[in-house]
C-alpha cells in the first residue's frame, strides 16, 4: 500500500475526533519509511531584488544610514532588535513573525550574500542565482536541476517508478524556470493547484515521431502530456486539506496570502507523503524603485507589506510543519536576485544593488547570524554597494553537503567548482541508509560512462532501440564539445571511446538520443 | 549580402505556415481568400495594415439597488460610446477599473476578429518587446494611448518609435521615468532601454552608461490635470528637474559626451542625442532582428541562421534606418525569405496561448454579438477569452516582467516554456471549453439584448468549407488540416471517423445520410440526423487532445 493512500483511508475513517497528523502521529510514525533521504528543501524566491538594508537593519550603522537613505530609513526605535546580537542588528518592524522564529532558534541570517562582479540586470542576475553561474559565464542548467540529476541520473527515462513515484521537484504558482532545468529536461513539475487531473484520450495519437525539428517539438508536447497526467494524479491523491493545521496563515487580502497559499500546498504534499525533494515558491514585487515606503512614515508602505507577507507566511508554514510533526524533514531558504543600493533615490525608493542578507528557516539548521553587519561609509554616492561576504554558492554547498548529505566531490560536480560550505545546517542527520544508491539506480539506464571520473579518455556504453542514434558530449556551459555517434545502429548495447585529452578538467555531460528517448549522464575529467 | 528570397513552391502548406505566424491561426476562410495568390501578393496584403478601429466603448455600470445603472460610473459618457476622449475624474468611483476591463475586452476582440493582416501579431510582438504590466500601471487611458502608439509605429521606423516610447506617459509611469529627477536619478528606464529595448544584455554598454543615460532622461513627467482642469494624460518636460550637466559615455559609445542642455527643449534635444548615439551601434539592428526571429521564426538561433539570415536582415534594417517604412521592409524580407520557409525550422514552435486560444476560436466561426446593439454581451465574451489566456499563463496585458514572456528569450527552452504540466492541463481544458461549450453571457446586464446570450461554434459552416462534407473522410481530413500543423496518419483519422462520425459502424453512408438530412432541414425529426452537430463536437473534442495541436 502506498503511504498516502494509507493516510487517505485513515482520513476517511477519522470520525470521533481523531485528527490525521501526518508523520508526527506516533501511531503512524513507525509504519512509514522516514529516512534522512526524505529531506525537503523549500526555496522561496523574492522577485525584484529585496532591499536588504531595510530588511536586516544594521543598527550600529544607523548614523551613516541616515545620511545615505534618510527618506526610506526605518525609525531606530521601531526596528525589531534581534536577541543575542547586542542590539546591533534588527529586523524590519513588519517582520514580527520571523523574529519569533529567531527567538525559537529556527531562523538563520546570512549577511552579505552575493557573487563577484555583480550584475544589475534583473534577468541576468536571476539567471546567475538560478544556474549558479559566474558573472561572466552562461549556463544552460540550474543548480537545483543539476542536484536532482545527481540524485536521479536516469530521469526522466523510466520515471515515475517504485523508488521515485513522485515529481522530483514541484514549482507552485509559477513555471519551471532554469533553476530546475538540466540540459533541456525540466526536472520538476509545475502546479497552480492540486486538482489538475487530465482526461486524455489514451494513446490514440501515437504516430511515430519524425527525426526533425518538428518531431522534437511533438515529442516534447507528448512528454508533458504524459507527465501532466501521471503526476497530476499523484498530486491530487497526496493533497490533503486536513494536512493544514496552522491557523496563522495569512488569507484573503492579508499581506502574503498568495505566498501562504503556495506554502499550504507544500505542507499538504509533504504531509500527504510525496517524496519530492524540492519545492519552489515565489513572491513578486520587491523591485522598489519608487514609493518603497510611505514618505514620512517609513515603517509602512509597499516594502513593509511585502516583508510582513513573507514573514507571516514563513511563520505560519513553520508552525504548520511543527503541528504536523514533519518539521525535522524540512528547511527553507529565501533568495532574491540582488539587494538594493545603499543610497536611496528621490522617488522614495532604492535602485538595483548587490549583496544582501539571505534567510534559512527550519528546525534542523544552526540558528543565528553568520557574518557581520555591513559597514556603511560616512559618504556614499549612487554607486556605493554592499560588498559580498559570502558567495551564494557557498550557501548552496552547505545545503547540498549538510542537508542533502552529498559528498564534497558530488557537491563540486553540482556547483561546477569548489565552494566552501558554511556552517548553516546540522550535519549529524547524514547517515548512510542506502537510499542514495537506490535513487541512482531508479529508472532505466541507457548510458554508462566508465571509468568516471577519468583523466584523459573514457568509454561510453549505451543501449539503443534501433534507428538513428546520437551521442554527444557537452561541457558544463552546454556547448557540444564532441559528437561521438550520429548514425543508424542496430538495437542493443554499443560502446564508444571518448577522448577529452585536449579539454580542461571539469564537469561534462554525455547525452544519448535514440528517437524519442534521451538521457544525460555526468562525467568528470580530473587532472 | 542580401537576405536570400524564397523561390520554392508556394502551395497550401506554405500559405498556412505564413498565415499561422502572421495571424492567429489559419482558418479555412483565410486560406480560401488567399488561394491562388503568389507569396509576394499575400505578403503585400498582410503588410497593408489599417490601424483605424472603433475605440473601446463604455460597457460598464454599477448597481443602483438591484438595477444596473451606467450613470453611476463615468456619468459623462453615454453607454455604448467611447471613453478614450474623456479624462478620468477620480471621484467616489474610480472608473479606471472599468475602463481597463473594457480595454482588455476590446483588444482581445481586435485579435479574434482580426482582418487578414499582420497588424495584431505585430502589436503583440511589440507588446512582448516593450511591455507594460497592468500589475504596475492600472490606467485605461494610459494603456489605450500606449496601444495606439504601438499600432501607429508597428511597421514604421524603429528610431522614431523609440522616441515616442521613451516619452510615452504610460512608459514614463511604468519604468519610473516620471520619478527620474536630477537630484535623484532613477535608472529603471535607462537600463531597460539599453538592455531590453535596443542593444541587448551584454552588448558592451557599461553600468556607468546606464547611469549617464538616466541623467539624460531626467525631467520628464506626466500630468492628468492642467490649470485645475482634468485632461487626458500627457507627458511633459520640466526643465527644473533636468540634470543639465554634460553626460559622458564609455568607450563602447566612443566616449560620446551629450552636452547638458537647459530650457524647455532640453529634454527633447537630449533624448534625441541619446537615441542617436545608441542607434549608431550596429548591435541595435542585430538585437532587433534576433527579437523578430524568436517571435516569428524559431526560438533557437543557430550559428548558421545568425550568419546567413540575421546578419543580412540586420544589414537591411540599417540600410533603411531613415526610412519611414523600415519595419515593413524588414518584415517583408523576413516573410519572403528562404530561411522562413526552410524545412529545418518550419512547424517547430510550441504555440503561445494566444496562438492556441485565439487561433482555435477563430476556426470555430463564432457569430459574435453586435458591436452596436449588444456591445455589453460582445465584450463579456471577449473578456472570457482574455481570462482563458490568463489561465493558460499568458496575460496579454501583464507579461511576467519588463522582459516580456520568457518563451521569447529564455535559452535553451524558448517556446517550450509555454508548456509544462500545469499549462498543459489549462490549455487542454481551455480548448475543450471553447469547442464544447462556447461563450455565454448571463441575466445581469444593462442591455436587454446582451442578456442570456449563448454562442456556440458553427461547426456545420466550418465543415462545409472543407469540400463535400457528406463524405466523412473529407470531414475528418478537413478537421485535421484545420487543427494540426503536423499531419496525423490516415490510420488514426480512420479510427476517429469510425469512433465519432460513424459511431462504430463501418459504412460511410451512415454519416452521409444523416448529414444530408440535417443540412436539408436543421429542424428534422430524424433522430440520427439530429445528432450531427454533436457528432462533430465530440470528434473535435477528441482531436484537440492530440499533442499535434500544440505545435505550429
Amino acid at each position: 500500500m502506498r503511504r498516502r493512500s494509507f493516510l487517505r483511508s485513515l482520513s476517511a475513517a477519522s470520525v470521533g475526533g481523531f485528527a490525521v497528523r501526518g508523520f508526527g502521529n506516533p501511531m503512524l510514525g513507525p509504519l512509514l519509511d522516514r529516512s534522512a533521504q526524505d529531506r525537503v528543501l523549500v526555496i522561496v524566491q523574492l522577485y525584484g531584488g529585496n532591499d536588504g538594508l531595510n530588511t536586516v537593519i544594521p543598527l550600529d550603522q544607523y548614523s551613516n544610514l541616515s545620511t545615505a537613505r534618510a527618506n526610506v530609513l526605518i525609525p531606530e526605535n521601531e526596528v525589531l532588535s534581534l536577541q543575542g546580537l547586542g542590539g546591533a542588528t534588527g529586523l524590519h518592524p513588519a517582520m514580527g513573525g520571523m523574529r519569533e522564529l529567531w527567538n525559537e532558534g529556527k531562523l538563520s541570517v546570512v549577511q552579505g550574500v552575493g557573487y563577484p562582479d555583480p550584475d544589475f540586470s534583473h534577468f541576468r542576475s536571476t539567471d546567475i542565482w538560478e544556474t549558479g553561474a559566474n558573472s561572466d559565464e552562461l549556463l544552460d542548467s540550474g543548480w537545483a536541476g543539476r542536484y536532482l540529476h545527481q540524485e536521479y541520473p536516469n530521469y526522466p527515462i523510466g520515471f515515475p517508478n517504485d523508488t521515485m513515484p513522485d515529481p522530483l521537484a514541484i514549482r507552485i504558482g509559477g513555471p519551471v524556470t532554469v533553476g530546475l532545468q538540466h540540459l533541456g529536461v525540466a526536472m520538476g513539475a509545475s502546479i497552480y493547484n492540486t486538482q489538475d487531473g487530465l482526461d486524455l484520450t489514451g494513446n490514440m495519437f501515437n504516430d511515430p515521431i519524425t527525426a526533425d525539428c518538428k518531431g522534437s517539438k511533438l515529442d516534447f508536447a507528448r512528454q508533458v502530456q504524459r507527465q501532466a497526467d501521471l503526476y497530476g494524479n499523484v498530486i491530487e491523491a497526496a493533497a490533503l486539506p486536513s494536512c493544514n493545521l496552522s491557523t496563522l496563515y495569512p488569507t484573503g487580502i492579508q499581506p502574503g496570502a498568495e505566498l501562504a497559499g503556495q506554502l499550504k500546498i507544500v505542507a499538504q504534499l509533504i504531509c500527504g507523503g510525496l517524496k519530492t525533494r524540492i519545492y519552489w515558491v515565489s513572491m513578486d514585487g520587491f523591485d522598489t524603485h519608487a514609493q518603497q515606503v510611505v514618505a514620512g512614515d517609513t515603517a509602512t508602505g509597499a516594502h513593509a507589506t511585502l516583508l510582513q507577507g513573507l514573514s507571516d507566511s514563513l511563520r505560519a508554514f513553520q508552525d504548520d510543519l511543527q503541528l504536523l510533526g514533519v518539521d525535522d524533514r524540512v528547511i527553507g531558504m529565501t533568495f532574491s536576485e540582488f539587494g538594493r543600493r545603499v543610497k536611496s533615490n528621490g522617488s522614495v525608493g532604492t535602485d538595483h544593488g548587490a549583496a544582501a542578507p539571505l534567510f534559512l528557516f527550519g528546525t534542523n539548521l544552526i540558528p543565528g547570524m553568520l557574518g557581520t553587519n555591513p559597514e556603511i561609509p560616512a559618504n556614499v554616492d549612487t554607486n556605493t554597494n554592499i560588498p559580498m561576504q559570502y558567495d551564494f554558492r557557498s550557501v548552496y554547498a552547505s545545503v547540498l553537503r549538510d542537508w542533502f548529505c552529498l559528498e564534497q566531490t558530488e557537491v563540486d560536480q553540482v556547483l561546477l567548482d569548489t565552494y566552501q560550505p558554511l556552517s548553516l545546517v546540522d550535519p549529524t542527520g547524514c547517515i548512510d541508509t542506502g537510499v542514495h544508491a537506490l535513487n541512482q539506480g531508479a529508472g532505466t539506464s541507457l548510458l554508462e560512462v566508465f571509468p568516471n571520473p577519468f583523466t584523459e579518455s573514457t568509454t561510453i556504453r549505451f543501449e539503443t532501440y534501433g534507428g538513428r542514434v546520437m551521442v554527444q558530449v557537452f561541457d558544463a556551459a552546454g556547448q557540444v564539445v564532441r559528437k561521438l555517434v550520429n548514425s543508424e545502429l542496430p538495437p542493443g548495447q554499443h560502446t564508444v571511446a571518448c577522448d577529452l585529452g585536449d579539454m580542461p578538467a571539469g564537469a561534462y555531460f554525455c547525452r544519448v538520443q535514440n528517437g524519442s528517448q534521451q538521457q544525460v549522464k555526468s562525467m568528470m575529467k580530473v587532472r | 549580402m542580401p537576405v536570400t528570397p524564397y523561390t520554392g513552391t508556394f502551395g497550401r502548406e506554405e500559405l498556412k505556415h505564413l498565415l499561422r505566424r502572421t495571424m492567429f491561426g489559419a482558418t479555412n476562410e483565410d486560406l480560401l481568400a488567399f488561394s491562388g495568390q503568389s507569396l509576394s501578393q499575400v505578403v503585400d496584403a498582410l503588410l497593408a495594415v489599417n490601424i483605424v478601429q472603433t475605440p473601446p466603448l463604455k460597457n460598464y455600470w454599477r448597481l443602483n439597488g438591484t438595477t444596473p445603472d451606467p450613470s453611476l460610473v463615468d456619468p459623462a459618457i453615454p453607454f455604448g460610446t467611447t471613453w478614450v476622449n474623456t479624462p478620468n475624474i477620480i471621484g467616489t468611483v474610480d472608473a479606471n477599473v472599468y475602463r481597463m476591463a473594457s480595454f482588455f475586452s476590446w483588444r482581445v476582440g481586435l485579435m479574434v476578429t482580426q482582418p487578414r493582416t499582420i497588424l495584431e501579431k505585430m502589436v503583440l510582438f511589440w507588446t512582448n518587446h516593450m511591455p507594460i504590466q497592468t500589475s504596475v500601471v492600472y490606467n485605461g487611458l494610459l494603456f489605450y494611448g500606449y496601444d495606439q502608439m504601438l499600432r501607429q509605429h508597428c511597421l514604421g521606423n524603429f528610431r522614431e518609435m523609440m522616441y515616442d516610447v521613451t516619452v510615452n506617459p504610460c512608459m514614463l509611469d511604468y519604468l519610473n521615468g516620471s520619478a527620474n529627477v536630477a537630484s535623484a536619478p532613477d535608472e529603471n528606464y535607462a537600463r531597460e532601454l539599453m538592455e531590453l529595448f535596443t542593444l541587448g544584455e551584454g552588448s558592451g554598454y557599461t553600468e556607468a552608461d546606464v547611469q549617464a543615460a538616466a541623467r539624460v532622461l531626467t525631467g520628464w513627467d506626466i500630468r492628468e490635470v492642467l490649470n485645475s482642469v482634468p485632461i487626458l494624460p500627457e507627458a511633459y518636460f520640466r526643465p527644473e528637474n533636468h540634470d543639465s550637466g554634460n553626460k559622458t559615455f564609455s568607450g563602447f559609445f566612443n566616449n560620446t559626451v551629450i552636452p547638458g542642455q537647459t530650457g524647455a527643449n532640453a529634454g527633447t534635444t537630449e533624448v534625441n542625442a541619446l537615441l542617436n548615439m545608441i542607434f549608431l551601434k550596429q548591435e541595435v539592428s542585430l538585437f532587433m532582428c534576433r527579437e523578430l526571429y524568436r517571435f516569428f521564426v524559431h526560438g533557437e538561433i543557430s550559428a548558421q541562421a545568425e550568419s546567413q539570415f540575421i546578419v543580412p536582415l540586420a544589414e537591411l534594417f540599417r540600410a533603411n534606418a531613415g526610412a519611414p517604412d523600415q519595419m515593413e521592409t524588414v518584415m517583408r524580407a523576413l516573410l519572403t525569405s528562404d530561411h522562413f520557409f526552410s524545412a529545418g525550422i518550419r512547424t517547430c514552435m510550441m504555440m503561445s496561448p494566444a496562438d492556441l486560444i485565439i487561433g482555435t476560436t477563430r476556426k470555430m466561426k463564432f457569430d459574435w454579438p453586435s458591436e452596436t446593439t449588444q456591445v455589453e454581451g460582445r465584450y463579456k465574451m471577449f473578456q472570457s477569452l482574455f481570462y482563458i489566456c490568463v489561465n493558460c499563463f499568458q496575460n496579454l496585458f501583464d507579461p511576467p516582467s519588463v522582459a516580456g514572456w520568457p518563451a521569447y528569450f529564455q535559452t535553451p527552452q524558448f517556446d517550450e516554456l509555454w508548456l509544462d504540466s500545469a499549462a498543459y492541463a489549462a490549455r487542454n481544458s481551455a480548448v475543450q471549453g471553447i469547442i464544447g461549450q462556447g461563450f455565454n453571457t448571463g441575466p445581469e446586464f444593462y442591455q436587454a439584448a446582451s442578456r442570456n446570450l449563448l454562442r456556440k461554434p458553427n461547426l456545420l459552416a466550418a465543415v462545409a468549407e472543407m469540400g463535400d462534407a457528406s463524405d466523412p473522410n473529407v470531414v475528418v481530413a478537413g478537421c485535421a488540416d484545420m487543427l494540426y500543423a503536423i499531419p496525423v496518419s490516415q490510420g488514426i483519422l480512420d479510427t476517429i471517423k469510425t469512433n465519432r462520425l460513424l459511431l462504430g459502424q463501418s459504412n460511410d453512408t451512415y454519416w452521409s445520410d444523416a448529414y444530408e438530412i440535417y443540412v436539408a432541414d436543421p429542424n428534422t425529426t430524424n433522430q440520427t440526423a439530429q445528432m450531427v452537430p454533436n457528432l462533430l463536437t465530440f470528434m473535435l473534442l477528441d482531436m484537440a487532445k492530440a499533442g499535434e495541436t500544440q505545435v505550429f
